[in-house]
């Protein structure tokens, strides 16, 4: 789990974060919203230990983060850099994912077990043996998300998860991150994709003038509008048509869409 | 003449078993926002370093075919020198196209400008607008390391937007960016298209392709196999065919046609794209 409380942050001069308090419980996926340079990006380092508070405190699984450094919390949080080529290190994607399991000390048999199943889950298999710097950004993308995900950390701290990715891959990654929530993983997610919060995320924080100005279900934040982002136009559309799902993610819509079509006629 | 022409363009970087894109040919005309679109890997990033005049010169590989920019081949010395200043590229990895060499906004945005020996009072006059263009004036003053990921993106932009280009290359621009931002980007290439520039535009984000855009091209494995207006081709069966897919609301529509009992025809391809089309097939 995360929690922050009372946390102010500066590099320079004016405080990028001035009593930001948060908390992400076990379980819980959050969309992190907020317009460029409101210090999304800032708080998720924070989590991870790679910066620390200049007052306030900040918990993550459990430990507070005050003397850590961000090798102390390898394994129980993985984090997904908003660069990838900032974490990636080794030849092969391979031994690119096997690297986390490796520092972890990890025994070879797990490891040979593990590192093959997450390329499967992120459709990597075919690019196991090809040096990272070889694939398209994009891809590249994916490979440090395997890395982030091969250790299965109990919370995962991920910046712009799926920006440059195609459909395809944008829906896979909500489907993954999807799935470890629901396995009890404390998701935080800076994104500016409102369908990837939808799909994927419950609750949506707003960060304005350095603190969480805004809490609540996704679409409902998303629905009030928040960083000039707003509900994505096929939830407006099937809103206004007078469809409701079980929630707005793609499929909740359909399901709903096909009934009410079916049953008014041509 | 088209303000852009790709002539059988075939590529492969070094040290790669297999070509990225394959005998492509493509035109972009002035005055129009061509939209490259495809799924992952499909060529839409290198064929823009290409168009550019930066693949193979920045990157290595091999390219076999013609690219000329406003008549230029942009391969060859001469052709470079004839647009030096008046080519935008604008990479998917905004912090890599930064110069190194400006310590404030400001000045990263003068750096091209000073570099093509405007007078001061020239540089001093247009930064400013483009600055504000791309809603960054108040980030001027600062150094350019210390800025998040969507306001590095706003610089790039507008470092490329002072030049006032006459072809626009754009490799995923509103990636970094919030919906402030691609609404600035939005109208900002809707307006350089007026202006007059040829913008060619690769965007994931089928909403941004297919308000601005005017043709889109589809691109799969590397080569050019469809071509047309946004509003007839992406409703077609075709998008989900190459992997590309479309804009969420025909992604909804089709996932409904493909769940639905039967063929109802309210559910039947071409699906709608926007709110409106939704709105008024759904009710």
């Amino acid at each position: 789990m995360i929690r922050l409380a009372g946390v102010r942050f500066s590099y320079t001069g004016a405080a990028v974060l001035d009593g930001a308090d948060l908390e992400v419980r076990p379980g819980e996926g959050v969309a992190l919203l907020g317009a460029n340079g409101a210090g999304k990006t800032t708080l998720l380092r924070l989590c991870m230990a790679l910066l620390h508070p200049d007052a306030g405190t900040v918990e993550v699984a459990g430990r507070a983060t005050t003397r850590l450094a961000p090798e102390d919390l390898a394994g129980e949080v993985g984090y997904l850099f908003q660069r990838p080529e900032d974490q990636l290190v080794r030849s092969t994607v391979r031994e690119e994912v096997a690297f986390g399991p490796e520092l972890l000390g990890w025994e070879r048999a797990r490891i040979i077990e593990a590192v093959p199943r997450i390329l499967d889950v992120l459709q990597l298999a075919g690019d196991a043996e090809r040096h990272p710097y070889d694939l398209p950004l994009p891809r590249r993308r994916l490979v440090a998300l395997a890395s982030v995900l091969v250790t299965e950390p109990r919370v995962l701290l991920l910046d712009e998860p799926t920006a440059l990715l195609d459909r395809a891959a944008r829906a896979l990654v909500a489907r993954i991150v999807r799935a470890r929530a629901a396995a009890g993983v404390a998701v935080l997610a800076v994104t500016h994709d409102p369908v990837f919060a939808i799909e994927a995320l419950h609750r949506a924080v707003a960060l304005h003038d350095g603190r969480v100005a805004a809490d609540a279900p996704v679409s409902e934040l998303l629905g009030r509008g928040v960083a000039g982002l707003t509900l994505p136009p096929h939830v407006r559309a099937a809103h206004a048509a007078g469809i409701r799902g079980v929630s707005d993610r793609m499929e909740d819509l359909a399901e709903a869409l096909v009934g009410r079509v079916g049953t008014a006629g041509g | 003449m088209s303000a852009v022409e790709l002539s059988r363009i075939t590529f492969r970087y070094p040290a790669a078993d297999h070509d990225v894109l394959r005998e492509v040919s493509l035109t972009a005309e002035a005055r129009q926002v061509t939209w490259l679109f495809g799924p992952l890997g499909a060529g839409a990033s290198t064929l823009l370093l290409v168009a550019a005049g930066l693949a193979p010169g920045l990157t290595g590989g091999t390219l076999a075919g013609e690219v000329k920019v406003w008549g230029h081949r942009i391969s060859t010395r001469e052709g470079r020198a004839a647009l030096q200043g008046r080519v935008a590229y604008v990479t998917a990895t905004p912090h890599l196209q930064l110069s190194g060499m400006a310590s404030s906004v400001f000045d990263e945005v003068a750096f091209a400008p000073a570099n093509l020996g405007w007078p001061r009072e020239r540089i001093e006059a247009a930064v400013p607008g483009a600055l504000a263009r791309l809603g960054i004036s108040h980030l001027a003053d600062r150094a350019p390391d210390r800025l998040s990921g969507g306001e590095l993106q706003r610089v790039v932009l507008a470092a490329m937007l002072v030049l006032e280009p006459v072809a626009w290359f754009l490799d995923e621009p509103t990636s970094a960016l919030d919906g402030e931002g691609r609404a600035l980007v939005r109208a900002l290439l809707a307006a350089e298209a007026a202006r007059g520039a040829a913008v060619l535009l690769a965007t994931e984000d089928a909403e941004l392709g297919l308000a601005v855009a005017h043709e889109m091209v589809l691109l799969t494995e590397g080569s050019a196999v469809a071509r047309g207006a946004p509003d007839d081709l992406l409703g077609t069966e075709l998008m989900w065919a190459i992997g590309a897919g479309s804009t969420g609301v025909a992604e909804l529509a089709r996932l409904a046609a493909l769940r639905g009992p039967v063929r109802h025809p309210r559910l039947r391809p071409p699906y709608p794209l926007t709110f409106e089309a939704a709105v008024e097939r759904w009710r």
